[in-house]
Formats: structure tokens, sequence, C-alpha cells
């Protein structure tokens, strides 16, 4: 008997519905002896590119289709009545109204090739036309390439469980005027009671039904999960969706609608025919029919749906007029040759050839027209004013270069063209692009503009569960208390929802939730089961799909949400096994910081700063680089790349492109840095396996940094082209082909008359590249805004500063710039509504005669009022100045809050009075708007504003306003009213540290700025923290031995005191291995509170212990000897759990299975979390 | 120091004992004021010349009655105003009464947070820590002109007296000190509406039987219902006749329920409270020419004998039997 064929099947992608993804059901498929089976998604395609892969690895048919919700074909009276009565219905005083799931469903299936996967993708954009949920107007659906299926869900389904049939068949005369043939009623049959959905009476009257009205009937199982036993799954996410929790009492799932075999369906259609009243045998028709439908369905993921084949835009849209696009494309860059200059150097011949050379591998593809439209795309982003850059491997072609598209000249820094584009390479390449990232979405505009909706569409980027929104989602369903949901998912990382109970078993941060694990029951099951299914859907951040004009009928539309802009549902990789042409446009904070930056310095002295023209080797700036100040700097602001910084000390551009390549999980974790410093500063001899190999490994004192260097390798020592060699670096990475390529290599290499040992030491290079490396275009590509952002920050650092804290770019939280700013002699001036822009400006703050330099104050910005909108700010700054209270109460029109935020933060001081008579004085003007009380505001000289005898704001309240208006602490450092516990403690401050010695053991403290726990080499977890306590910056590492005792504290508090031992690596190198952590703002309070003797006995009791001073039986040691007791192998890590859990990256590089997460806790500290709430706080 | 404020150590959502507690109280004072759920003013001006003791050894009596009779232990304060007493209960624990006596009343009130003064809800407490009045001290400080600048002539003026100790509040016995209540809580958030119904079907009918009981009838029903997020909303609503007939209460429970207009609030508890108690022969009551009210407040009457011989479920409406 042949396979059954499931028509009705849903995946994950149907967000909150489906409970598999779609390539567990392939396989299951496969298993249970199927060879076709259908992929009907609600609402959506979006699993489409996957399953299809899915089938063709399995070796199933893949049928496609959607399930979607269809409006009435015309209103019937007596139905808007009631519909209308329902909308009059009570507004909930509490809780929300019920999600509306009213609307009748219908499947429907792709038959015709082409055009039926196109008339699907037209319904499902219909479908989401309308606001609010997807609903597929009734004039919209027909189409002649597509299957239906009216199951227990349509409006003819309901009618007939209602006991309507003469309903029924009212009903279903519409549908069968539009779609005749191609109509089927479905029949499921899951085993419930009554003649609801899923009933055996429904399924039976159905099946009785089509054969009264001599429509075909078919048989589905509504398979919403793959396997039996996922029910449980799909009643949360049932809850889930309906945003109620489940109701044990009420109707459950099933759990009869999984993917059952063949010998399942036919026993179920007999049951079916029997019921209605068929003989037994009948039910090979209704399974033959159920065949027959599924054979109709003739859609190849190849031909129909336009997986491989390319579509770009037509030439006539990107310039090329009516000639050729590769013509075109040859003249601009032939054109671009002459404007830059190239073509009167010495070596023009060099750039002539690789141009054409370039142009040929182009032109071999047929690419010329993906060139030209991304040259189109850039020249109008700089038409708008707005800053662009090119990133990423499209950095190493010289016609990009010529077309405007890249900055950096690819022949001088020695990138290759092989890396982007290659004869051999048969994949798209890819072209990024960096703009502001303040105007990306006025970008997009362009792009649309310029090519219409029918060509142009963001990108899908489905979100997916990971374990907190699973465990907040399962909590709920479950009835559990909101604040105990909140508190357990706040304490996990952000990881994978499958990884819940191991992260519980093995983090020692979640130590104490682990052991009230048992509390929760089914929870932690029932969050791995949500793992990674998508649970909604967002607007790719940068992607953005260039087509031709058939892209509506290839791909299904939908507006996103906030900005309209059409998106396709597909995500990246779809897309781009598709054929679709994606241009991916980065918004880059840092660009936009610069952008205002730059304004800043024209507005306020008049000098224009050309960035893109900053003179190269300046000293200052790498002085500036040297010192390792770095904060803020685009690439070379985090803690690691500070201290790597500190030990390159790059003098050159180049030293800048290998820093920023060396500071990558791969290299660091291969331990290139290390030899590649000591060549470096000359400690150790520079090698090369073979003489030939120096020219490529030269400019990295023979450490094999870049791509481009292993492709130059390959290439010189076999003989075999550029673009063969970036083919084999490619299959590097694949431990199969590994094998294949030594033999292949060692061949080739003897041939050209190497001796088996150089082959043999050259090999071993190469085949450990497979683990690191870096694209070198990529880092000349990001080495050109670090050299700007750095350059802005030795020559203009008032103006970088205001672009910094306008445009928040960065790792590092506000306060920690402005701390920097300070540090730095850069003056902070207060906020004033007289001086105040909407942004942060530069202004001048003496030209003291004794020092003839000019100094530039940042004053800060009004859009960093907690709480403004962007009208009040520009009604603000527009106004100004404004003479008095009254005046800037009548004219700026702040609202009352704000007002009284704003008298909070010393904005308004300059009208007198103290701030809190101030805000009385605002108060009064708010209510005294009704009129008649005008002598309640006594105006002395109708300047100054008159004293009402309120006590003013401490020094420490006036901190704490500013923490908690500005979330910065602009007056001064926040951690300076802390100095005498501080030297109580005997802490050493950030600028002391610099001198101490290696190996010693200090206490530090400060306010957390960032907290991360990236891969590194040893494969172990090691938190890394950074403190900032006013005079400097502390970078701290916790290894594991000491995370049972200070993970949770380190995570979870936002000022920190750690004991610690100074690491020193270099002259600018140091940091804090820490072995205890205590939370600071606790230890402050009991200081407060039960004196010194508090303080004392909260050391000696819980507080931080001490991680790694017991020897033997602390809890990380045991778990380092191995959970099976027996002893650990000598000189390796422990086999423990961790061990096998680790992850292994394609590149064949180990990862700690915990690594690299956001950590748990909510980031650095922002605003008043940072000071204790006293009564006596402001506001 | 004549004046006592009583908070009963109660279970959470067990409002129902309180009126018992307060008839507890009404053994030593027929001035007795109800401060629902748990707590109550008494003001002993007679009781102590009567028992011959002072407030603060009746306060010991009282507790030992209170935890002797009902197992519930409680905190009390003592004071010359109910103000005062109801500061001094703020630092009062069980087995230990704080009193303040008079005269020290500026100096007990200088260092409390304004918040702590009753009559000072979180929105002027939040106007007045904004203006850094945050302690009573700095407010009996502030100039009243400043301070009826900021909350108003009238509350400025009382805020000013009573920062500065003087009170002239008096224990007024309330309605609610005449109050009976009936919790109905679910094991996990109920958003079934025939649940709540049900629910408020088995309260009214609790309520009407116990008023009947006592020969009461009630002229207000209260309906608080609690949600998951330990939020409540509460609403009451005034009969149009004092009653104690189990029907009328459970239609008022059913509109009061209704205009909530509930759908996904996650409810875990509902409570009715009938108030504004008055004896049952004092009730007017509105005849009608239709047979059935007659017919049903006599089946009523059965029912309630019924039940007084074999037990409160001996009859009950069938949609509480299932």
């Amino acid at each position: 008997m042949p396979g059954f064929t499931h028509l009705h099947t849903v995946s994950g992608f149907s967000a909150r519905y489906g409970a598999s993804h779609p390539e567990r059901l392939a396989e299951r498929a496969v298993e249970r002896g199927m060879d076709a089976l259908a992929l009907t998604d609600r609402d959506t395609l979006a699993g489409t590119v996957r399953f299809a892969k899915a089938c063709a690895r399995a070796g199933v048919r893949p049928l496609f289709g959607a399930e979607l919700a269809v409006a009435a074909p015309e209103p019937e009276t007596d139905r808007t009545e009631t519909s209308v009565r329902r909308d009059r219905r009570r507004v909930p005083v509490r809780g929300g109204a019920f999600v509306d799931e009213s609307a009748p469903r219908v499947t429907f299936l792709a038959r015709d090739g082409a055009r039926g996967w196109a008339d699907l993708c037209r319904l499902v954009s219909a479908a989401h036309t309308a606001e609010g949920t997807p609903l597929l107007p009734w004039p919209d659906n027909h189409a002649d390439g597509l299957t239906v299926l009216l199951g227990p869900d349509s409006d003819v389904g309901r009618a007939l469980a209602a006991g309507r049939p003469d309903r029924a068949a009212r009903l279903l005369a519409p549908w069968r005027e539009v779609y005749g043939d191609a109509l089927r009623l479905e029949a499921v049959w899951h085993g419930r009671e009554g003649t609801g959905p899923g009933s055996l009476r429904l399924a039976s009257r159905t099946v009785g039904f089509a054969a009264e009205q001599g429509v075909r009937p078919v048989l589905s199982n509504a398979v919403r999960y793959a396997d039996p036993g996922q029910g449980q799954v799909a009643d949360v996410l049932d809850a889930a969706r309906r945003l109620v929790p489940i109701d044990a009492t009420g109707e459950l799932d099933s759990g009869e609608a999984w993917l059952k075999d063949a010998g399942a369906m036919g026993r179920a259609a007999e049951r079916i025919v029997e019921s209605a009243g068929f003989r037994r045998e009948t039910a090979h028709r209704l399974l033959e029919q159920t065949r027959a439908t599924a054979a109709e369905c003739l859609v190849d993921p190849e031909d129909d749906l336009g997986m491989g084949a390319v579509h770009f835009p037509e030439p006539h849209l990107v310039g090329a007029g009516r000639r050729t696009a590769q013509r075109a494309l040859a003249s601009r860059a032939a054109a671009g040759m002459v404007r830059r200059g190239y073509d009167r150097r010495r070596d023009h011949r060099e750039y002539w050839e690789r141009m054409h050379h370039e142009l040929d591998i182009i032109a071999h593809h047929g690419f010329a027209s993906y060139f030209l439209t991304v040259a189109q795309v850039v020249d109008d982003v700089r038409h708008m004013g707005i800053r662009v850059a090119a990133r990423g491997s499209g950095a190493g072609s010289l016609v990009n270069h010529l077309l405007g598209i890249a900055h950096a000249d690819p022949v001088e820094h020695g990138l290759l063209m092989e890396r982007f584009l290659s004869k051999e390479r048969v994949v798209l390449p890819d072209i990024d692009i960096d703009v502001e990232s303040a105007r990306r979405l006025e970008v997009y505009r362009a792009i649309i503009g310029r090519f219409g909706t029918e060509r142009v569409a963001t990108v899908a980027m489905p979100e997916t569960y990971r374990v907190r929104h699973a465990i907040r989602d399962v909590g709920a369903a479950l009835s559990m208390d909101p604040a105990e949901i909140d508190r357990v998912a706040k304490s996990f990382p952000h990881i994978r929802a499958r990884d819940a109970r191991a992260a519980l078993e093995e983090l020692p941060e979640l130590k104490e939730l682990a052991g009230e694990q048992e509390r929760y029951g089914k929870l932690w099951e029932l969050v791995e089961g949500l793992d990674a299914l998508p649970r909604g859907v967002a607007m790719h951040p940068c992607g953005v799909l260039l087509s031709d004009a058939s892209l509506l009928s290839r791909t299904p539309v939908m507006p996103t949400s906030g900005e309209g802009f059409p998106m396709a549902q597909f995500d990246k990789d779809d897309v781009e096994d598709l054929g679709l042409l994606k241009l991916d446009v980065l918004g880059v904070r840092m660009q936009s910081a610069m952008a205002h930056a730059v304004a800043e310095v024209k507005r306020a002295t008049g000098t224009e700063v050309d960035l893109d023209a900053v003179p190269e080797g300046d000293p200052a700036t790498y002085r500036m680089i040297r010192s390792a100040e770095t904060l803020g700097c685009f690439q070379i602001e985090s803690p690691g790349q500070r201290d790597l910084v500190g030990r390159l000390q790059p003098s050159t551009f180049h030293d800048l492109v290998v820093d920023i390549s060396l500071f990558r999980p791969g290299p660091v974790a291969a331990d290139m840095v290390r030899p590649f410093i000591e060549a470096r500063h000359g400690r150790a001899p520079v090698r090369y396996p073979h003489e030939d190999l120096a020219e490529p490994l030269a400019g990295t004192y023979g450490v094999v940094v870049f791509h481009e260097q292993i492709i130059d390798i390959v290439d010189i020592m076999t003989g075999c082209g550029r673009g063969e060699a970036d083919r084999v670096r490619r299959g590097l990475s694949d431990p199969e082909s590994q094998g294949r390529i030594k033999v292949w290599f060692a061949q080739h290499a003897t041939a050209n008359g190497y001796d088996a040992e150089t082959i043999q030491r050259t090999w071993e290079i190469v085949e450990a590249f497979g683990s690191y490396g870096f694209c070198k275009a990529h880092a000349v590509a990001f080495a050109v805004p670090t050299y700007q952002s750095a350059w802005l920050k030795a020559h203009h650092p008032a103006a970088f500063y205001a672009g910094l804290l306008t445009h928040d770019p960065g790792m590092y939280p506000k306060r920690l710039l402005l701390a920097d700013a300070r540090r730095r002699g850069v003056p902070i001036l207060p906020l004033d509504v007289n001086k105040s822009g909407v942004a942060h400006r530069i202004e001048l703050v003496s030209d003291s005669s004794s020092r003839r330099k000019k100094v530039w104050g940042l004053r800060l910005a009004l859009s960093d009022v907690h709480g403004i909108s962007e009208a009040e700010a520009e009604r603000t700054a527009a106004g100004q100045p404004y003479a008095s209270l009254l005046d800037f109460w009548e004219r700026a029109r702040p609202s009352r809050p704000l007002a009284g935020r704003l008298a909070q933060v010393g904005a308004l001081d300059a009208f007198g009075a103290n701030r809190r008579d101030l805000q009385l004085h605002l108060t009064e003007l708010h209510r005294g708007a009704r009129g008649g009380r005008g002598d309640q505001l006594p105006l002395a000289g109708g300047r100054k504003t008159a004293s009402a005898g309120l006590p003013d704001l401490t020094s420490a309240e006036r901190l704490s306003a500013e923490l908690g208006v500005l979330s910065m602490d602009a007056s001064r450092n926040l951690m300076d009213d802390h100095r005498t516990f501080l030297r109580e403690l005997g802490v050493v401050s950030a600028k002391r540290l610099r001198e101490a010695r290696h190996g010693e053991t200090v206490l530090v403290a400060g306010a957390k700025a960032a907290t991360q726990t990236p891969p590194i080499r040893s494969g172990r977890r090691v938190i890394f923290s950074t403190l900032d306590d006013g005079s400097g910056l502390v970078d701290l590492a916790f290894f594991d031995d000491s995370h049972d005792a200070c993970a949770h504290t380190v995570f979870h508090s936002w000022l920190l005191l750690v004991r610690g031992v100074v690491q020193r690596r270099g002259p600018r190198s140091l940091s804090v291995v820490g072995s205890a952590a205590w939370n600071l703002a606790d230890l402050l309070e009991v200081r407060r509170e039960e004196g010194l003797e508090g303080v004392a006995a909260r050391l000696a009791g819980t507080g931080g212990g001490q991680g790694g001073d017991d020897p033997e039986g602390g809890p990380a040691r045991r778990r380092l000897a191995g959970s099976d007791g027996q002893p650990a192998p000598a000189g390796s890590a422990a086999q423990d759990p961790v061990e096998q859990r680790r992850i292994r990256m394609s590149t064949g590089y180990e990862m700690h299975p915990w690594a690299d997460l956001r950590p748990a806790g909510e980031g650095p500290a922002v605003g008043r979390k940072l000071w204790h709430q006293s009564p006596g706080s402001a506001g | 120091m004549t004046i006592l404020c009583v908070r009963f150590q109660l279970p959470p959502m067990y409002e129902a004992a309180l009126p018992e507690l307060l008839g507890l109280l009404e053994e030593f004072t027929p001035v007795v004021e109800a401060l629902p759920p748990d707590g109550a003013l008494a003001d002993l001006r007679g009781a102590e010349r009567y028992f011959g003791r002072d407030a603060v050894e009746l306060a010991s009596v009282i507790r030992v009655r209170a935890l002797a009779l009902y197992g519930v232990d409680c905190v009390i304060g003592a004071g010359p105003g109910p103000m005062l007493a109801r500061m001094a209960l703020r630092d009062a624990r069980p087995g230990l009464t704080r009193a303040v006596p008079g005269g020290e009343e500026r100096d007990f009130l200088a260092g409390k947070p304004v918040a702590a003064l009753p009559g000072v809800g979180t929105a002027t407490a939040r106007t007045l820590c904004e203006y850094g009045l945050d302690t009573l001290g700095r407010v009996a400080a502030a100039p009243l002109s400043t301070l009826q600048r900021l909350v108003g002539a009238r509350s400025g003026r009382e805020l000013h007296e009573k920062a500065n100790g003087v009170d002239r509040g008096r224990v007024v016995p309330n309605g609610v000190s005449r109050s009976l209540a009936a919790d109905r809580s679910f094991d996990r958030d109920e958003l079934d509406p025939g649940r709540h119904r049900r629910a408020l079907l088995s309260a009214a009918g609790e309520l009407g039987a116990r008023l009947r009981a006592v020969h009461k009838v009630c002229r207000t029903l209260t309906l608080t219902v609690r949600y998951a997020d330990r939020s409540a909303t509460t609403r009451s609503r005034t009969l149009k006749e004092p009653t104690a007939h189990s029907a009328a209460l459970t239609r008022t429970a059913y509109d009061l329920y209704e205009a909530l207009g509930l759908q996904r609030a996650r409810v875990r508890s509902i409570a009715l409270r009938a108030e504004g108690l008055a004896p049952a022969e004092q009730a007017s009551h509105q005849l009608t020419f239709d047979p059935v009210d007659e017919k049903v407040r006599r089946i009523e009457e059965v029912a309630d004998r019924a039940r007084a011989k074999f037990g409160p479920k001996a009859v009950m409406p069938g949609s509480l039997a299932a």
C-alpha cells in the first residue's frame, strides 16, 4: 500500500501554533514511509525554503500551501448586527479583551507549478494588506492554480458542525463558483467527542455532505506536530497565542494531530466512511481522492519557486539606458579610473589590467546589473548627504572602488578580487554598505522610491523562542505567579531554550534556582519543547531585496508593523536560496555619531572637516590609540581590544587592519596574538615556511592573519590560480574535503619543486587556518571608520563626545563616555534651557589668554531628558533665549512633569530661586492657567523668581536627580560620594592601579559598565567585566573557579566591590583577576545603617565567598574532577558534562557551551539604579 | 492616650473574621471604628474608668482575649487621638504596645516619613517628597502658606496641624464595622465567566444565609476581584432596598461583575462584602403583585430551616451542586 500524503500540515513557522520544525516533519514523513508531504503554514510561506531543502535531503516530494483566514463573501445582515453588538461590549477593566480568532480558515495548495506558486504568493500578500490580523478579503480570493481544502475550520465546516447542512450548502456555492473543480472538502478525525472540529461525527458529516454535493472529499490529519506526545506543547502554544492560561477543564489539544503513518490514516478513513453510512470498502475511495489531489499539486522547488535562479533589476533602472548592463558598467569603471587619477599614475597598467580582469569575471557570471544596482543605491544615498561606506569582501574589488562603492584602494592594500568573486565561485557575491543609523529608514525609502514596491522588499527575521521568552510564555500558560515568572526568566542568561535544564545544572549563578527546580513541575520540559520555534517576525535590520518586476509573484510580502515597508516573509538565508538579490544596508551608529561631530565642528567653528580626507598617519591619533584610551572609537573600545591595542602599539593604518583582524575568536583561540606581538617588537625572529612565501607574509611578520594570505600561499605553492585557491580555502573548514585538499596540495606543490618538509610545514599552517583568519577586505573596511573616529577623538574631542552621546554607539553606557570625557579634560556643561540644543553640542568655554588654545566644552542635550518628546525638545530649542520662568513656560510649553525634571537637573537655574522653589512655581503656573491668580507668582523685576522657603536639593539629591533624569552623573562621578567608605576599605583606585605590581592582591570598586562572557581559547567560560570608579576603568576577569562564589553577584549588581590579583602583560596592559565580589550598594547601605561592624559582619558571612581558596573540596574543583567520581585525566581539562557539550564550530574551533551569551541580569546600570533611594531623593 | 489602634494578624484574604473580632472590642467600648481588612480603632475614654486600668493595660487584655478566643494575635498602638494611635501602631509589634503620651507628639512625629501620616495618600506623599518635604519634621517647619500652595488650602492647613501633632480626629463607629464578607478563591488563573458566576452565586448565597441567621439586612454590596499579579478591582453598589434575600444579592453581584467586562483577566479570587447592616425588622420591603417573589422568599425560609437542621449543604442551587 503506497504511503498517505498529508495535505494539511503546519510547522513552527505558524507562529504560536505549529510545534515542529519543517525539517523534523520532512524527516518523520520519510521514516513513516510517505513520499510526499504538504506544508500549509498559517498566514505565511516563511517555512517554504527550509521545508523544500529538508524534503530534498530526506527524499520526499514537497507540496506548498498556506492556511489563510478568509472573509465572508458578502456580509450577511444578521451577522453584522451581532458583530456590531460584540464590538459594543464593555471594555474589560483589567486583563484586556480576548484574541479574536473567529475568522474561518481554509487551506490553499499550489497546484500548477509557477502559476500556482504565484497565486499562493498573491493570496498570502493580499491577506496581509489590511490592518490587524491577516485576513484574505473575498474579492482577492480567486486563483486558477490553487486547490482549496474546506476543512472543519472553514465556514462550510462550521455550518456542518452546527448541524446545518442547508446553510453549509448555501455557503459552499460561492466557493464552487470561484474554484469549481479545484474544491475539496477535508475530513479530519482527532478522536474528539461531540460534533466539533476533530470529531468523528463532523468527519462523517463532511464525507456525506461531499457525496451529496458532488464535491470530492479528502482525508487529512490537520497536523500540528511531528510526533505523538507533543499535545502539551501545542496547548502551551495555544495559550501563548490566545494570551490566556491553559484551561485544564476546557478543551485541550487532542494529542492526535501528529504526522500519522499510512496505516493509521487508513483506519481513520474506514471509521469515517463507516459512520457516514457507507461500506467499509469505500474508505479506499477517500484515500484515493486524497492521493489524486496530492498528485495534482506539482510545484517544483527549482523551476517554479525560482530557487537557484537570479533576478536583478532591469538594466534601464540602474542607469544603463539602452545599452547592455555590461557596457554601462565598463564605461562607468573607466570613468572612475580617470576621475580618481589612476590612469595618470606610473603603475596605471596594473590598474587597467586589474579592471579588465574583474570586468571579465563579472561578465562571465552576468552580474553587471548587480554592480550597477549597488552603485546606483550608493550614489542615491550620497546625494542625500548621508555618510556611506562599503564593508565586507566587496571592498576587495577594484570595480567597486571605481564605481564609488568602496573607499579603500584595493590595489594599494593588497586586497584580492578572488576573495569576493571568481569564475570558479558560483554563489551570489554580497556587497554590504554601512550608512548612518539615524537615517537608515530614509535610505530604505530612497531605495523603494528608486525601484518601486514591486521590486523592493525588506527581509524578515523570525524571532524564535529562547529560554527567557519560553519561560515567560510557559509560565503564563501554567498560571504561575507573574512576579515569580519574571524572577525565574531574568535569572537566566540569553541561551537556547533547549539548554534550560543543562544550564540549571551547570551554571553557578543559577545554583539557587536549581535548588527549587522541582517546584515548577512540567515547566522545564515544556520550555525545552518550545526551543527555537518562531514566535513572531520582525524586519531584518539590514537586508533589502532587489529584484526585477516579478518579485511579487515569487515572494509573499507583508507590511512591517511600524513603518509599513513591504517585507518579504523569507529570512536572509531563504532569500539567497531563492536567488533574490539582497543588499545589506547596515545602520552604523558610529557613522551617525561622526556625521554629528563633523556637523558640530562646522556649526561652532565654521571649519569644514572632510573625514574621508583626513591625513593618514597622524601622530596625535596614533599616540592616543597607543595609550589604549580608546573608549568610543569604532571597533577598538572593548576591554579586550584596549588590552590588545596596548600590547600591539599600532602606528600605521596597516597595524590597525591587523589589530582588528587579530581580535577575532579564531586568532585568539589559535594563539596567533602572542607570536605576532613578539615578532613585532623584535623579541622573536620572523620565520617563513619558504622564502617564496615571504612576500605575502612579510606584512604580518610571518604570521598568517588574513584569508588573502592563504589564497596567495596556495596559489604560489600549487600555481592553481587565485580563483581556485579561494575555493580551496573555503573547502578547508570542512573536515571531509580537507583530507582531499591535503593530497591535492602535496601533489601540486611537489610538482612545483617544493621539498616535503616545506610542504608539511606550510600545510600545517594552511590546515590550522581552517579555524581562524579574517578577510582583509573586511578589516580594511572596518579600519577606515576606526581611524576616522580615533582622529576625531584626538583632534575634536568635544565634538566627538557630542556625536557619541547623541547617537549612543558602542558597548558602554553613556555615563561612562561622560566620565571618559571628563578625564580627558573636556568640560561638561550642564543642561540649560537657554543654551542646550536638541542634540549634544559643543560650546566655547574659554580662550583663556594664558593659553592660546581654545577649550571647547560639551553642552548636554535636551533629548537626553527622560520623557521629553521630540516636539518638546525642538520647541524648547527653537524658542531660545528665555527671559524668565514665565517666558519659558509660555513659549516652550513643556509638560508639567518635564518642566519639573528640567528644574531638578538645574536646567532652569538661570531664572533664580532654588530648584524646589522653581518646581513649586511651575506647578502653580500649570494650575494657574485657569486664571485670576497672577499675584501667585511673585517675580522680582520680572526676571528673577522669588523664593518660597522650601529646602533646596542637597548635593546627593542633585546627583540622584541627574541619574534619574539624564541617566548620567553629569556634575561629578557618582563614585565620588562613596570615597570615604572606599578609603576605609582600602580600595585601590583605577588610577593608582597602574602602579600596582603584578601578582598583588587588591580591592577595586566601581559602577559596572559592561559584562561579557566571550568565547576564549581555553574553551572555558570567563566573565569579563569593566568597572568605572571615576578615576578610570578597571578591567576584571573571573575564571570559572570563582564563578560559584561570584557569578551571581557580578551579573546582578550595579555597584561592585571586588577582590582580585593584578595581572600585567605589558606596559599598558593590566587587568584584575577577581576572586571574590560583593554588591557595593548593599555594603554602603550596611555601612550607613550599622557602621563598620555591620560591614565586617557582612564580609565575614556569606557576602562574597572565597572562590579558589579551597584547594580540595570546593565545588568548582569537584566539578573538574569529573562527575563519574574518577580522577580527572592528567594534563587536560576534566571530563565533565560541560566537556561533552562544548560547541564545535564549523571552523573546528571549540567554544564553551555558555560562552558568548548575553549574560543574566539586566546589562549595565543606567540611571537611578546606581543610586540608593533614600526617602529624601528628589522626585 | 485613650485611643487604641488594633491590627489583627489575620491570614490574607480572610477578612470574614473581622466582624467577630470587632465584637470583641465592643465588649470594652461601644465606640469602635473598623479599618478593613484587618484593623480597628477603639476609643477607651469611658472604659479606662470603668475597668480601672489605663489604655496600655487594656491593650494587653484585648490581646490575651483575641488569642484565647479566636487564636488571632494582634498589634496595638495607643495615642491621644486616632491619628497618633495609628502612627504608634507602626512602631508596635505583638506583645509590645507602643503608646504616645500627650505632649510628646511633635518629637514622635518629627522623624516619620510623610507617607506614614493617615490621610496622606501616595499622591500627596509624592508631591511633598518632590519638594523635599519628606519627613513630618520638615513639613512642620515649612511655612503654612507654602504647604497650602502645595496641596491646597484646606488639606494644607490640616497637614500643617497634623504634622505639628494636633489630632482633631474622633473615633466614629462606621458602617463597615457591621459587615460580612465571603471569599471564593481559585487554585489557578480562572478566566471562565461561568465559574466566576458560580463563585458569586455561592458567595452571595452564603452572605444571605448568614445575614438571615442574625436577622439583619444589608444596604450595600462590594465586589473585590483579585488577579494573578496581586492587583485587585473593587466596585460597590447600593441595593434598591436593604435586604438579606439571596436572590437579590446574587442579582446585584452579577451586575457588579458584568460591569467589569472581564475577558482575559487572570482572576485568582472573588470576594463579596455585605455592608451597612441593619436589623431586619427595621427594613422596608416593597411588596409586589407578583406571586413569584413571595414564593421564592418562602422557599428560602424553608431552605434556611432545612440547612439549620441538616447542615449548610442540605439545600443549594443546582449549578453549585454539580
